[in-house]
């Protein structure tokens, strides 16, 4: 009987551990380690950060349904790594230390044959001072939309807010990114149209002044690169679009910024031409950058052996091209295509927990050194394409042997598909729908922008914002193991 | 080499935007084309776009006859806004007033792949903000108000910017009193024919009497009708030709048509 350990119940994860336990049965074992009592489908977070869903909404209780697939469920996050075992074994084990289940701070050591880190980022508020509160959670400045709890603050935040303008206090709204090497634009993106629709509702929004911050090289970028929109029958790129939307909803904007510092009401930025300048806010809704959640590996002796496991920023490495160098040699090539560590050959990494080789964007830096680009988006397509496959590889190398055909899913081959809101009402919403194929642009296949200019498209309008309901409903429902599950794609 | 300038009708590619990634011979000779394409042309700026190469690269002419060279711009500040009156090459003569802004500053490259920044206002920013556009694959018209658009949709259908100043109306009120007219002898043929079915004696009196008034009001809005028309067609000289025989040769038409209906309704009923 093999085990198979899951790091992490987000959309990677929990795909993984789901499927791996229905193609398993119960033969072998599949355990999951997630610090979070709930599973959560973030994009709907949004929602939750403008009072229009409750947090009940957007998330569920993981023990039943793992209890249900027969899946071993440790409410723990995972500390550290030891893939030769210790001293007294030569079975590996990863060290976990509880957050739940009546054993919080209990720390044990989990034994596996096969391990998947899909564990998400750290929310790196504190990359930025003053973002974080210094112990590696957000601060008391700003406000975010990227857990359900952080969501339901940021709408109590918001109420508060509109009470002061309907006191006739004038609000100063300043939305997105929070660090010059985020991604996530899109949420953000999708967070300041979604509140000045909900002010407009509440028929304030002629006290509110609202603006647009984010390290995009262009307005209407996304973190990849922008894209053509079908908008009323016309063609128009997203940075048209993007600029039109924001001159019409009356919405300011700032992008090359790396967002430098944050107090109560300013933030300091500085733009990718060198130039520095402040920004005041009433209200920040403000994207922490992302960084691995620092687990640390030792080898059999205990010797730390962090750096031959995981990257720098503290993702895991696995069969990428790490040495890619400068720009103009980058290619669709680099990207990993099994998800395995180089090193440790049962151990995995999916979703955003993998280190990328490099970004997608050209790199770019302000005079003073700074980079300022977005970092590789990996919304929840990729990331459960990428966990189905690697469940896939690890099922079959239990099943048939070390010499099982690993299964691929290289993002330079895959598409994935976002949807921005820009408010909520059934008959009053408006939504981009995008899609990019593939997500990591291929030079050599596409010459021009590294795209399929026939499957990288969007479409604005009533429609956009029913399939974002839709998919609320189909994901949910798909995570919680309900009759047909295994139908809904990734 | 002098390149051939893409413009209107021919539609602009979707293929947009693209970074200059290799800083080789490719570029330079795209440089290159720009720099002829200018100077054949005595143009004062070229995005590489508007001669069919889809890379991020934007040529500017100096005033001392050197050449600013652009490559992977991107806008990243912007202050105030200006409107002005706007002219491309893809569109020819054709002018537009657009609103852009007033003051902008920008990121590139330049052709050794070194990062600056310029900032700009007045007719330089206007100048770069236009070339941006282009690479993007668009013009000035997705820049445009609602009501301008429609005025420059016009100017595009007549390839001119003469005469539409107060542009045409797509409706005429005089079309309103033909409509009325009409409506009016559509009433009179139904009194007329119903006729055939009645033969109440004081009902058919009454009906004759309708009709008549009928033709006496219908006459009245035609003369209305001859004169306002006349009024209208000075208002819109430039909108279309020959309107006083336009306007005669529907007078006429409409007044036999009321003769006939006349001259019906006094064979048809009874008691006239």
């Amino acid at each position: 009987m093999a085990r198979l350990v899951v790091l992490g119940g987000g959309v990677a994860g929990h795909t993984a551990a789901t499927f791996a336990a229905k193609w398993l049965g119960s033969a072998h074992e599949v355990v999951v380690v997630t610090p979070n009592a709930k599973w959560n489908w973030i994009p709907s977070n949004i929602w939750v950060g403008v009072g229009q869903m409750t947090k009940e909404e957007v998330t569920f209780d993981l023990a039943g349904v793992y209890a249900k697939a027969g899946i071993t469920y440790k409410q723990a996050k995972a500390v550290s790594l030891n893939p030769e075992g210790d001293t007294s074994s030569d079975k590996p084990f990863v060290t976990i230390e509880y957050t739940g289940q009546d054993k919080v701070g209990e720390s044990e050591n989990v034994e596996y044959d096969y391990i998947l880190n899909a564990t998400g980022p750290k929310l790196n508020f504190d990359a930025t001072p003053g973002l974080g509160d210094g112990k590696g959670q957000m601060g008391d400045h700003t406000v975010s939309v990227c857990t359900a709890d952080h969501a339901v603050h940021a709408a109590h935040k918001l109420q508060e807010a509109i009470e002061k303008m309907k006191k006739g206090e004038r609000q100063k709204f300043l939305i997105g990114t929070g660090h010059g090497m985020c991604t996530c634009q899109g949420a953000a993106f999708e967070y300041i149209f979604n509140i000045e629709h909900e002010l407009r509702k509440a028929g304030v929004r002629d006290m509110a002044d609202m603006k647009w911050i984010s390290n995009e090289s262009f307005l209407g970028d996304f973190g990849m690169g922008g894209l053509h929109l079908k908008v009323g029958g016309y063609v128009v790129s997203s940075k048209l679009f993007a600029e039109s939307l924001f001159a019409e909803r009356d919405v300011e904007w700032l992008i090359g910024a790396h967002t430098s510092k944050v107090e109560a009401g300013k933030v300091e930025y500085e733009l990718l031409d060198g130039s520095k300048g402040e920004e005041e806010f009433d209200f920040a809704m403000l994207i922490p950058p992302f960084a691995g959640v620092g687990i640390k590996a030792y080898d059999k002796a205990g010797e730390d052996i962090t750096d031959t496991v995981f990257a720098p920023n503290g993702f895991m490495k696995v069969d990428a091209n790490y040495g890619a160098g400068a720009y103009e040699n980058w290619k669709a090539s680099d990207w990993p295509r099994t998800y395995q560590n180089p090193t440790y050959s049962n151990m995995f990494a999916a979703g955003i927990a993998f280190a990328p080789p490099h970004i997608i964007s050209k790199p770019m830096s302000s005079p003073n050194g700074t980079p300022i680009n977005p970092t590789p988006p990996r919304t929840g397509m990729p990331s459960g394409i990428i966990g189905k496959a690697v469940a896939h590889s690890i099922c079959d190398l239990i099943k048939k042997g070390d010499s099982a055909h690993l299964h691929e899913a290289s993002m330079a081959e895959m598409g994935a598909a976002c949807v921005a809101s820009a408010g909520k009402g059934i008959f009053t919403g408006t939504a981009a729908a995008m899609t990019v194929y593939p997500v990591v642009p291929d030079f050599e296949k596409y010459p021009g922008t590294g795209r399929d200019t026939d499957y990288t498209f969007g479409e604005i309008g009533l429609a956009g914002h029913w399939i974002k309901h839709i998919l609320h409903h189909l994901f949910i429902y798909k995570a919680k193991l309900q009759p047909g599950w295994t139908l809904i794609p990734e | 080499m002098i390149k051939e300038i893409i413009k209107y009708p021919t539609p602009l590619s979707i293929e947009f935007g693209v970074n200059v990634r290799l800083f080789n011979e490719e570029l330079f000779t795209l440089i290159d084309d720009l720099k002829d394409t200018i100077n054949e042309n005595n143009l004062q700026a070229l995005s590489a776009f508007e001669i069919g190469d889809y890379h991020n690269v934007i040529l500017i002419k100096n005033g001392d006859g050197s050449f600013l060279e652009l490559i992977n711009p991107s806008l990243i500040t912007h202050s105030g806004k200006i409107t002005t009156q706007e002219q491309t090459a893809y569109y020819g003569e054709l002018t537009a007033e657009v609103t852009r802004f007033e003051k902008v500053s920008l990121v590139y490259q330049d052709r050794e792949a070194k990062n600056c920044s310029l900032q700009a206002e007045g007719d330089l920013a206007i100048l770069l903000q236009r070339k941006l556009d282009y690479l993007f694959g668009a013009t000035f018209i997705q820049k445009l108000s609602k009501d301008e658009r429609e005025k420059f949709e016009l100017k595009l259908e007549y390839g001119t910017n003469i005469g539409i100043k107060d542009y045409c109306p797509t409706t005429f009120f005089r079309d309103k009193i033909l409509k009325a007219i009409n409506f009016l002898m559509l009433l009179m043929l139904g009194i007329a024919l119903s006729s055939l079915f009645i033969e109440e004696k004081s009902i058919l009196e009454s009906m004759w009497e309708y009709q008549s008034y009928g033709f006496l009001v219908v006459f009245f809005l035609n003369i209305c009708y001859f004169f306002y028309a006349q009024y209208e067609g000075k208002k819109y000289i430039s909108c279309t030709s020959c309107q006083i025989g336009n306007i005669i040769g529907t007078l006429f038409i409409s007044l036999i048509k009321l003769t006939l209906l006349y001259v019906a309704s006094y064979i048809l009923i009874p008691s006239s």
